[in-house]
C-alpha cells in the first residue's frame, strides 16, 4: 500500500478507534491520536526524503455514473503538498503533545483527542485532494471538526457561540466556492486538477474571472479574509492547542494552499488576482491595526494571524505562489509556537488570559519567555529568523508589482512589530499586576515546555538559505532581490519595537498616551471597526425582514394556495386511493381485469 | 453438467426437505436455534456461491442460464433468505405451530427464486414462478389462528390465481404465434419479421403476470392488504426477494427476449411507471400501520425502478440492478426493526431513539435511505435511475415528464418516511421500557446500516457488479 493511504487515514482510525472503544482510557486515547499523527508525520519525512521520485497513488474511481459524472479519490504528491504534509504533521504533532499536558485533568480529555484526530484527517484530505470535490468534502470536514474543537467546552455559552459564528461564516464562503466549482464544471466537464489545466485556456475570461472569484470566496471564510475574517478571533474560546493547530497553522493556512494548489485557475484571470491581491492587502493591514487595541493575549495574536494570512493572500493575487507557501509555512511554525507560549502563560497564570493582569513574568516561565520571543521577533520579521526571509519576499514582490500594496504591507511590519512589542513588554516585564497570581505563576511541565523549543528552532532556520521556495522551484532560480533592499526594510520592525518598547517598556505601562494621541480612532480599532455590529445589524434588520417576508409569503400564498392546495389534493386523492383499497376481493378482481383490458385496448386495438 | 449449473438450488432443496424431516426425528427441538442455523448455512451458501464463474452456456436445452445476470440475482436471493430465516428465528413465539414447516417453506420459495433468476424460456419461467407464488400463498396465510393473516392469504391466492391465468394466457398466445418459448430463438425471430396483434396480446398478459409480481399499477391493488396481513418475516420476503423476482423476470424477458419490439412495451412501461409512482407515494401518506406504509412504499420503489427498465439503456437496466441491491438492505433492515419492536402502528414507534437507540438509528437510516438522503445508498440508486431516464429524454422528450413525476414522488415520500423518524426521536415514548436486542439481530442491523452507508459512499463494489450483470443484454 501506498504510504499516502496510511498518511491520511492513520488519524481517522485514530478518532474512530477513540471514539468507539477507548474513550474511557483517557491516556491510552490520547496516545493513539499522538501515534497516528507521528506516524504520519515520519511517513512524511521518508516521501520528503525521496526528493523528485514521487509517484501519486492510483486514483480510486469513485463516483461514476456512466459518463455524465466522473470523481475520482485521489492523491496528489507533488512539492506543494510535500509540504503541506511536512507543516500539519509535523506541527501537528509537536501540538499533539503540547495537548497532553495542557488539557491534563479535562472531563473531555479523550473527546478533545478524538476531535483533533478527525480535524488531522480532513486537513490531511484537503492537501491530497486530486479533484475539486474531493477538496470540497474534506474542506466542509475541516468545517465540522474546527466546529467541535472551538465549541469543545461548549458547557460555555461564549464557545458554543463562538462554534456556530465560525461555521456560519465559513458556509458563506463555501457556497460561493460550491458555485465556482460547479461553474468551472459545467465549462470543463471535469473536476480534476490534473486534467483541467488543458482545458481551462477555452473558457471565455469574462467567465474564468467569475470562476476565479468564487472560487476565492471558499479561501476568504477559511482564511478568515476580509470581510469574512469575524469568526477568527471568536475562535479563541477554543482551548489553546486548538488555536495553535487550527487557527495559526493549519485551517486557515488551507485557504491559501487551496489557492495555490488550484493557481490554474486564477493566475490566468488578471481581474481574479487584483481582486485576491486587494482583499489580502486589507486584511492585512486592516486586523493589524485592530491588533494594537486588544487586551486578550490570544486575541492578539488572532488578528496578527488574520494580517499574516493577509500577506499571504496578497502575495497568491500578486502571482507569488512561491512567496505564499514560504510564508505559510514559517507562519506556521511561529505563530503555533506563540500560541502554545500564550497557552503555556496562561497555564501559568490559571486561566487568565487578560495582558493586563500579568507583568514581569520572564523570572517565572523563563523558557516559555524565551520561545516566545523568538516566535515575536519572527514574527516582527528580524534577521535572521524565518520570518525576515519569507516576509521580504511578499513586500519586495508588492513593490515590484505594485507600490499601494507595498505601503500598505510596510505599514503592517511596522504595526506588527508594535503591537507585538506591546504584548511581550506588558506580559514578561514590568511589575506583576496581579501580585496573587504571580506568586503562584509556574513554569510549564516538559511535554508543553518540548514542543515550545522545537518550534522555537523551527522558527528560526525554518528560512535559512531559502531552502523552501528551493524545494517548491528548484529549478527557478529564485529571484534575487538586492539585499540592500532586505536590510533596510529591517527599519520598519526596529521602528515597530522601539515605539512599543517607549511607551510599554515601564513598570506602570498603559495604553493611556496611545489613546490620547489616536482619539477617535483609538475607538474605532478597539471596537473592532464595528464589523460585529454591522453584520449583527444587517442579520437583525436585512436578514430578518427578508425572512419575515418569506414567513408572509409562505404562510398566506404558498400553504394555502400552493401546498395548502396541493397538499389537500395529495391527501384527498390518498383519501380516495384508500377508497379503491375496500378490502373486498370481487372489487379487486374487477379492477385487475379492468387494468388488462385498458391496456390491451390502447396497445392492440388502436 | 445441469446439475453443476444448479447446484445452488440443490443445496436449498435438500436444506428445506432436511429441516421437513427435523420436525420427524426432533419434535421437541429448539426452533429458534435451527433457525440461526438455518440462516447460518444460507449464509455460507451465499459465500459459496462467490466462487461459480458466469458462463454463456445454456443448459436443460436453452431453457436455463448461468450468466453474470444469473448470478446476481442469486446471491440477492440467497442474501434475503439468510436474512428472512433470521427474522423467522426471532418470530418463533409467535408461531403456533409448524416453525420448521415455516422454514421449509421459506427455502423452497427461495429455489423458485434462484430458478427464475436463471430462467430463459416461457415454460421454465411458469414453473418457477408458481413455485414461488404457490409457496407465499401458505407462508401468507401461515399465522392460521388470525383472521387477517388469513384473510391476506386468501387475497393473495384469488388474484395471484387471477394473475398466473393471465401469464398462461399469454404464453399460449406467444407460442401460438411465434412457435418457441424460448428467449433467444424469440428475439431472433422477432428481428427478423414484424409481430402481429395476437402476439402483441400475448405478451401484455405476461406483462400483467410480471407486473402484479412487482406490484405496478393496475395490478399493484393486492399489496397493501397482503403486507399488513401477513407475518412480518414473509413481509419482508415479498419485499426484497419475490419483489427481486418479479423485476429479475421482468427484465430477462423484455430485455432478453422481446427486446425487438420495445417500441411496443416501452411507452407501456413508461405510463405503469409514472401511475405506479404516484399510486404508491399518494397512497402512503395517510397510513398509520407501518408494514402497510411499507406496502405502499414498495410500490413506489417499484415504479422508480421501472422507471429504469422503461429508460430502456444500459445505464437504466443496470440502475435497477443497482436499486434493488441496496433496496434490499434497506428494507430488511426496516422489517429486522418492526420484528424486533413487535408493534405495527407508527405510534408505537414514539421514542424508539431513547427505548433502543440502535433499533432507533437503524430504522431512521432505512427511512431516510427510502427516501434517497444522500449519503445513504438510496440516494445513489434513485440518481442512477433518474440519470437513465435524463438520458433518455435525450431522444423522446415524453421521459421528461417521467421524470418530473418522479422528482415529486421523492418530496411526497419525504413526508411520510420522516413521519417515521419524527417518531422515532422528537415524539415522546407512552411506554420507556427499553427493548432487548438479540445479538443476531443487532449483527443484521449492523451489517444492514454498514451497507446503506457503506454503498451510499463507496458505490463502485456494486455499480461493478451491477455493470458486469446488465452487460449480457447488450443495451447502449
Amino acid at each position: 500500500m501506498n504510504p499516502v493511504w496510511i498518511i491520511l487515514f492513520a488519524p481517522l482510525c485514530a478518532a474512530a478507534i477513540i471514539t468507539l472503544l477507548t474513550r474511557k482510557a483517557q491516556m491510552l486515547s490520547a496516545l493513539i491520536s499522538c501515534a497516528a499523527i507521528i506516524t504520519g508525520f515520519v511517513l512524511t519525512l521518508q516521501l520528503f526524503a525521496q526528493q523528485g521520485n514521487w509517484m501519486s497513488p492510483e486514483p480510486l474511481q469513485w463516483l461514476v455514473v456512466d459518463n455524465i459524472v466522473r470523481i475520482e479519490f485521489g492523491a496528489t504528491i507533488d512539492r506543494l503538498s510535500i509540504l503541506m504534509l511536512l507543516v500539519v504533521t509535523g506541527v501537528g504533532s509537536a501540538i499533539h503533545i503540547y495537548s497532553l499536558g495542557y488539557m491534563k485533568g479535562d472531563p473531555g480529555f479523550s473527546r478533545f483527542f478524538a476531535c483533533l484526530s478527525l480535524f488531522t484527517f480532513s486537513m490531511l484530505g484537503i492537501v491530497l485532494s486530486n479533484n475539486f470535490i474531493q477538496i470540497f468534502i474534506f474542506w466542509e470536514l475541516v468545517g465540522v471538526s474546527s466546529y467541535l474543537l472551538i465549541g469543545f467546552w461548549f458547557e460555555k455559552h461564549s464557545a458554543a457561540e463562538a462554534g456556530k459564528k465560525a461555521f456560519l461564516t465559513n458556509r458563506i464562503g463555501d457556497f460561493g466556492m460550491m458555485l465556482g466549482v460547479l461553474l468551472l464544471w459545467t465549462n470543463t466537464g471535469t473536476f480534476n486538477f490534473a486534467e483541467l489545466p488543458a482545458k481551462i485556456a477555452a473558457i471565455p475570461s469574462c467567465t474564468l474571472g467569475l470562476i476565479g472569484a468564487l472560487i476565492f470566496c471558499g479561501a476568504v471564510g477559511k482564511s478568515a479574509q476580509f470581510p469574512l475574517h469575524v469568526w477568527l478571533p471568536d475562535a479563541m474560546e477554543g482551548p489553546t492547542p486548538v488555536s495553535a493547530l487550527i487557527h495559526a497553522a493549519t485551517m486557515v493556512a488551507a485557504g491559501v494552499y487551496m489557492l495555490c494548489r488550484v493557481s490554474f485557475v486564477i493566475l490566468p484571470s488578471e481581474t481574479a488576482l487584483t481582486l485576491i491581491a486587494w482583499i489580502g492587502g486589507i486584511t492585512a493591514l486592516m486586523a493589524a491595526t485592530i491588533a494594537i487595541a486588544q487586551n486578550d493575549i490570544k486575541r492578539i495574536l488572532a488578528y496578527s494571524t488574520l494580517s499574516q494570512l493577509g500577506y499571504m493572500v496578497m502575495a497568491v493575487g500578486l502571482t507569488g505562489i512561491t512567496p505564499a507557501m514560504f510564508h505559510l509555512t514559517t507562519h506556521a511554525f511561529f505563530k503555533a509556537l506563540l500560541f502554545l507560549g500564550a497557552g503555556s502563560v496562561i497555564m501559568a497564570m490559571h486561566h487568565e488570559q487578560d495582558i493586563w493582569k500579568m507583568g514581569g513574568l520572564w523570572k517565572k516561565t523563563p523558557i516559555t519567555f524565551a520561545t516566545f520571543m523568538i516566535g515575536t521577533l519572527a514574527l516582527a520579521g528580524v534577521w535572521p529568523l524565518s520570518g525576515f526571509y519569507s516576509k521580504d519576499e511578499i513586500l519586495l514582490l508588492a513593490l515590484e508589482h505594485n507600490k499601494a500594496l507595498f505601503i500598505m504591507g510596510a505599514f503592517t511590519a511596522f504595526l506588527t512589530a508594535y503591537y507585538m512589542g506591546r504584548e511581550c513588554f506588558v506580559v514578561f516585564f514590568g511589575k506583576p499586576r496581579d501580585k496573587h497570581a504571580y506568586d503562584h505563576a509556574h513554569e510549564s511541565p516538559w511535554v508543553m515546555t518540548l514542543p515550545l523549543v522545537f518550534l522555537a528552532v523551527l522558527s528560526i532556520i525554518g528560512g535559512w538559505g531559502s531552502y523552501i521556495p528551493h524545494f517548491l522551484k528548484p529549478d527557478e532560480h529564485a529571484a534575487h532581490h538586492d539585499a540592500w533592499k532586505g536590510f533596510a526594510l529591517l527599519l520598519v520592525p526596529a521602528a515597530g519595537f522601539l515605539l512599543s518598547a517607549k511607551i510599554y517598556l515601564k513598570a506602570d505601562a498603559s495604553d493611556a498616551p496611545v489613546k490620547a494621541a489616536l482619539g477617535r480612532a483609538w475607538t474605532w480599532v478597539e471596537n473592532k471597526y464595528y464589523f460585529d455590529e454591522l453584520y449583527a445589524w444587517i442579520i437583525r434588520y436585512v436578514q430578518g425582514t427578508i425572512a419575515m417576508l418569506c414567513e408572509l409569503f409562505d404562510r398566506w400564498v404558498l400553504q394555502r394556495l400552493g401546498i395548502g392546495g396541493l397538499a389537500g389534493t395529495t391527501s384527498v386523492a390518498g383519501k380516495t386511493l384508500r377508497l379503491l383499497q375496500t378490502g373486498n376481493i370481487q372489487s379487486y378482481a374487477f379492477l385487475f381485469g379492468l387494468g388488462v383490458t385498458v391496456i390491451i385496448y390502447y396497445v392492440v386495438v388502436r | 453438467m445441469n446439475l453443476y449449473a444448479t447446484q445452488l438450488e440443490c443445496l436449498l432443496v435438500i436444506l428445506g426437505l432436511g429441516t421437513l424431516l427435523t420436525d420427524a426425528f426432533r419434535p421437541g427441538g429448539d426452533r429458534r436455534k435451527l433457525g440461526y442455523l438455518l440462516a447460518t448455512l444460507v449464509t455460507i451458501t451465499l459465500l459459496y456461491s462467490f466462487t461459480l464463474a458466469p458462463t454463456a452456456d445454456t443448459f436443460f436445452h436453452g431453457m436455463y442460464r448461468l450468466d453474470s445476470f444469473a448470478l446476481f440475482f442469486k446471491r440477492l436471493f440467497l442474501l434475503a433468505t439468510a436474512f428472512v430465516l433470521l427474522m423467522g428465528a426471532e418470530f418463533v413465539e409467535r408461531f403456533e405451530t409448524g416453525v420448521a414447516e415455516f422454514y421449509a417453506l421459506v427455502l423452497l420459495a427461495a429455489t423458485g427464486m434462484l430458478v427464475i433468476a436463471s430462467v430463459n424460456d416461457f415454460i421454465l419461467l411458469f414453473v418457477a414462478l408458481e413455485l414461488v407464488t404457490i409457496t407465499f400463498y401458505i407462508l401468507t396465510a401461515f399465522l392460521r389462528r388470525q383472521v387477517q393473516s388469513l384473510e391476506a392469504g386468501t387475497k393473495y391466492l384469488i388474484l395471484g390465481a387471477l394473475s398466473s391465468g393471465f401469464t398462461v394466457y399469454g404464453i399460449a398466445y406467444i407460442f401460438g404465434t411465434t412457435g418457441t418459448t424460448n428467449f433467444d430463438k424469440l428475439a431472433t425471430l422477432l428481428s427478423a419479421g414484424g409481430s402481429g396483434s395476437a402476439f402483441l396480446l400475448g405478451m401484455l398478459l405476461v406483462l400483467t403476470g410480471l407486473g402484479f409480481k412487482v406490484a405496478s399499477v393496475p395490478f399493484q391493488i393486492w399489496a397493501p392488504d397482503v403486507y399488513q396481513g401477513a407475518p412480518t418475516p414473509v413481509t419482508a420476503f415479498l419485499a426484497v426477494g419475490s419483489k427481486a423476482a418479479g423485476f429479475a423476470l421482468l427484465l430477462r424477458v423484455m430485455l432478453a427476449g422481446l427486446l425487438p419490439v420495445s417500441a411496443v412495451w416501452m411507452p407501456v412501461l413508461l405510463v405503469l411507471a409514472a401511475a405506479t409512482l404516484g399510486y404508491g407515494n399518494l397512497g402512503a401518506i395517510s397510513q398509520r400501520n407501518i408494514k402497510r406504509l411499507l406496502g405502499y412504499s414498495s410500490i413506489g420503489h417499484a415504479g422508480y425502478m421501472l422507471m429504469g427498465l422503461a429508460a430502456g439503456n444500459a445505464l437504466g437496466s443496470q440502475a435497477v440492478l443497482f436499486y434493488l441491491g441496496q433496496y434490499a438492505f434497506t428494507n430488511l433492515c426496516a422489517f429486522l426493526v418492526i420484528i424486533a419492536v413487535g408493534r405495527e402502528e407508527i405510534a408505537d414507534y414514539a421514542g424508539l431513539g431513547k427505548r433502543s437507540p440502535i433499533l432507533g438509528a437503524a430504522l431512521f437510516l432505512a427511512m431516510a435511505s427510502l427516501a434517497g438522503i444522500p449519503p445513504l445508498s438510496g440516494f445513489f440508486g434513485k440518481f442512477q435511475l433518474f440519470a437513465a431516464v435524463i438520458e433518455a429524454a435525450q431522444t423522446n422528450w415524453h421521459y421528461y415528464i417521467l421524470a418530473g413525476i418522479g422528482a415529486g414522488a421523492v418530496v411526497v415520500s419525504l413526508y411520510y418516511y420522516f413521519n417515521v423518524g419524527r417518531a422515532i426521536y422528537i415524539e415522546e415514548a407512552k411506554d420507556t421500557t427499553p427493548i432487548p436486542v438479540s445479538l443476531p439481530v443487532r449483527a443484521g442491523l449492523y451489517v444492514c446500516m454498514l451497507a446503506m452507508i457503506g454503498l451510499g459512499i463507496y458505490q463502485q463494489p456494486l455499480v461493478e457488479a451491477a455493470t458486469l450483470a446488465a452487460g449480457i443484454f447488450g443495451l447502449k
